[in-house]
């Protein structure tokens, strides 16, 4: 296998007079778990398409497993598994014949396909309502089986588009354990979409950010969260004013600062140092119990981001 | 290929099957057709003209009907539900799907077609027994009995997916499929009535000098011809990229 699981150039496609997606250039390491974040509309959804090879670039180009989209589409949807916009699930079928039909196409031996949906459908806690139809179903277990789908036939690339969408949040939660859990088993690369930036900080190795279709940033977590440069510091205890908060909000390191259930909140700005405004609080009267400070979020990063373009 | 043409099949067959066994007022349209078509009919018609060769046309002509409920399914069923872009974005080469679906839709309308026709014997020997199966006694009858209801249904099958790669439901599907049949056949009752007479007297002339055999090979053939190219309409119609963003 390719070195790059996948490497765009460019890669572009217009619809009619907007650009869903706007000389994309990027490169997603074999066995990585990829998050390609962005709001509705981003352009998301259409890379997926791209690199799947289901539509064309309008200039551009893209090698998926070292295929080309526009010419080996076939090759790469062979080689790979996804998980579209809808879950794509058969709803009068059960979830075995669901899975079934797709191990039938992957061409898998009989036995084990049988070997993988009792792996897969046993893992995601779905093994004792095999045989009901899938329309019975919540839709939590519903998506379970959507993403157990992709992963049946032991894929070298899955794709994932907002694996998450729509749940509750504890079914979300739940999902993304099995989901980490499955990835690192099986040691597939991973393309996931999202906007969910907790989902992207638990799940992926490197994240790219995209909106309008361009690609805005693209690093580790942790690099994007550096990159952001803001760094925040919670401090608990008692005493505090508003006019200590207005006292706060003129210090030269500080960007942000407000009282949110008696504690007070601080964005600090590049290289801004928690320690001297400790100090100052007690000055003036207040009494510091508890002071925790750290990067900002990847969340924080992403609508620096946003902001910043918008 | 034909492993893949089987694996949909297999899927579309099955999916078929459970609509029609999920209950509601859909569930036993089958069972009313065998019932009405291959026992109350027969019953009521005797041996005589239950054997007519043009009986046996009824026949193909309900397979198509049959058929015209489940090729509305195929693709516009699949956008309405959001499986197309899941099917698309497998390994399945276009002619595969195609064909897979398109011959499920035959292979139904085909069985719900020889279960009536296998009712009806069954009917018409146990009401008029005479010591001895009836069965039908010509060439001719065969011949239909053969092709008859797989071509109807292929018909069918070829042109509804032309439809229903376009439609956006499966109710705009089915509508747009009547209406198209109806217009059809309309147009066939009014041309053929409004032929001029030596054409006429030429296809009378042919039907009196060929055998009844011959004359059915023959509507075999430019049946078969039909299909084939509604078939080969249907391969340059499904465009991949077109369906995922319709």
């Amino acid at each position: 296998m390719p070195e790059l699981a996948i490497q765009t150039h460019a890669l572009t496609r217009v619809f009619d007079q907007v650009r869903a997606l706007d000389n994309l250039t990027l490169e997603v390491p074999a066995g990585s778990v990829f998050g390609f974040l962005g709001p509705n509309g981003a352009g998301k959804t259409t890379t997926i398409r791209l690199l799947l090879g289901l539509i064309e670039p309008t200039s551009g180009s893209a090698t998926v497993l070292g295929f080309d989209t526009r010419m080996q589409g076939a090759e790469i949807r062979a080689r790979s598994g996804a998980l579209l916009e809808h879950s794509g699930l058969y709803e009068r079928m059960s979830a075995e014949d669901n899975l079934r039909f797709f191990g039938r196409i992957a061409q898998m031996p009989k036995q084990r396909v049988e070997e993988r949906i009792r792996e897969l459908l046993a893992h995601l806690g779905l093994w004792d309502r095999r045989k009901e139809a899938v329309v019975k179903w919540s839709r939590g277990m519903k998506q379970k089986l959507a993403i157990a789908r992709p992963l049946l036939h032991s894929p070298a690339l899955v794709f994932l588009d907002e694996p998450t969408a729509g749940l509750d949040p504890v079914a979300a939660a739940s999902l993304r354990e099995d989901l980490a859990a499955l990835a690192s088993r099986q040691g597939s690369t991973i393309f996931l979409t999202t906007h969910n930036m907790a989902e992207a900080e638990k799940l992926c190795h490197r994240v790219g950010v995209v909106r309008e279709g361009k690609l805005l940033a693209v690093g580790s977590p942790s690099e994007l969260r550096s990159r952001g440069g803001a760094r925040r510091a919670e401090i608990q205890g008692r005493g505090f004013s508003e006019s200590m908060l207005a006292m706060l909000k003129h210090q030269a390191s500080v960007s942000e600062a407000s009282l949110e259930n008696g504690r007070l909140m601080l964005t600090l700005k590049d290289g801004g140092d928690v320690a001297p405004l400790v100090s100052l609080i007690v000055r003036e009267g207040g009494e510091v119990q508890q002071v925790r400070s750290g990067e900002g979020s990847l969340e924080d990063v992403f609508l620096k981001l946003m902001e910043e373009e918008s | 290929m034909s492993s893949d043409i089987g694996t949909v099949l297999w899927k579309e067959w099955k999916e078929i099957v459970l609509e029609r066994s999920a209950g509601g007022a859909g569930s036993y349209r089958p069972l009313i057709l065998v019932g009405v078509l291959g026992i109350f009919v027969p019953f009521r018609m005797g041996p005589e003209r239950f054997f007519h060769p043009l009986q046996i046309l009824v026949y193909s002509f309900f397979s198509a009907v049959v058929v015209t409920a489940v090729i509305a399914d195929s693709f516009a069923g699949e956008r309405e539900r959001h499986t197309l872009e899941t099917l698309l974005a497998t390994r399945l080469s276009d002619r595969a799907i195609l064909f897979g679906k398109i011959a499920a839709s035959i292979a139904y309308g085909w069985v719900i077609s020889m279960l009536c026709v296998l009712a009806g014997v069954i009917t018409v020997n146990a009401v008029h027994w005479e010591g001895h199966v009836l069965l039908y006694q010509d060439a001719a009858s065969w011949l239909v009995l053969l092709f008859g209801p797989p071509l109807a249904a292929g018909f069918v099958a070829t042109s509804g997916v032309l439809v229903s790669l376009r439609a956006a439901t499966i109710r705009q599907a089915q509508q747009t499929l009547m209406v198209g049949f109806l217009v059809l056949f309309m147009g066939l009752f009014f041309g053929l009535s409004q032929l001029p007479p030596n054409w006429t007297a030429w296809f009378g002339g042919i039907a009196a000098s060929w055998s009844a055999p011959t004359l059915v090979l023959a509507a075999v053939g430019v049946m078969l011809a039909v299909d084939l190219a509604l078939l080969t309409a249907g391969m340059a119609r499904f465009q991949r990229a077109k369906l995922v963003l319709d």
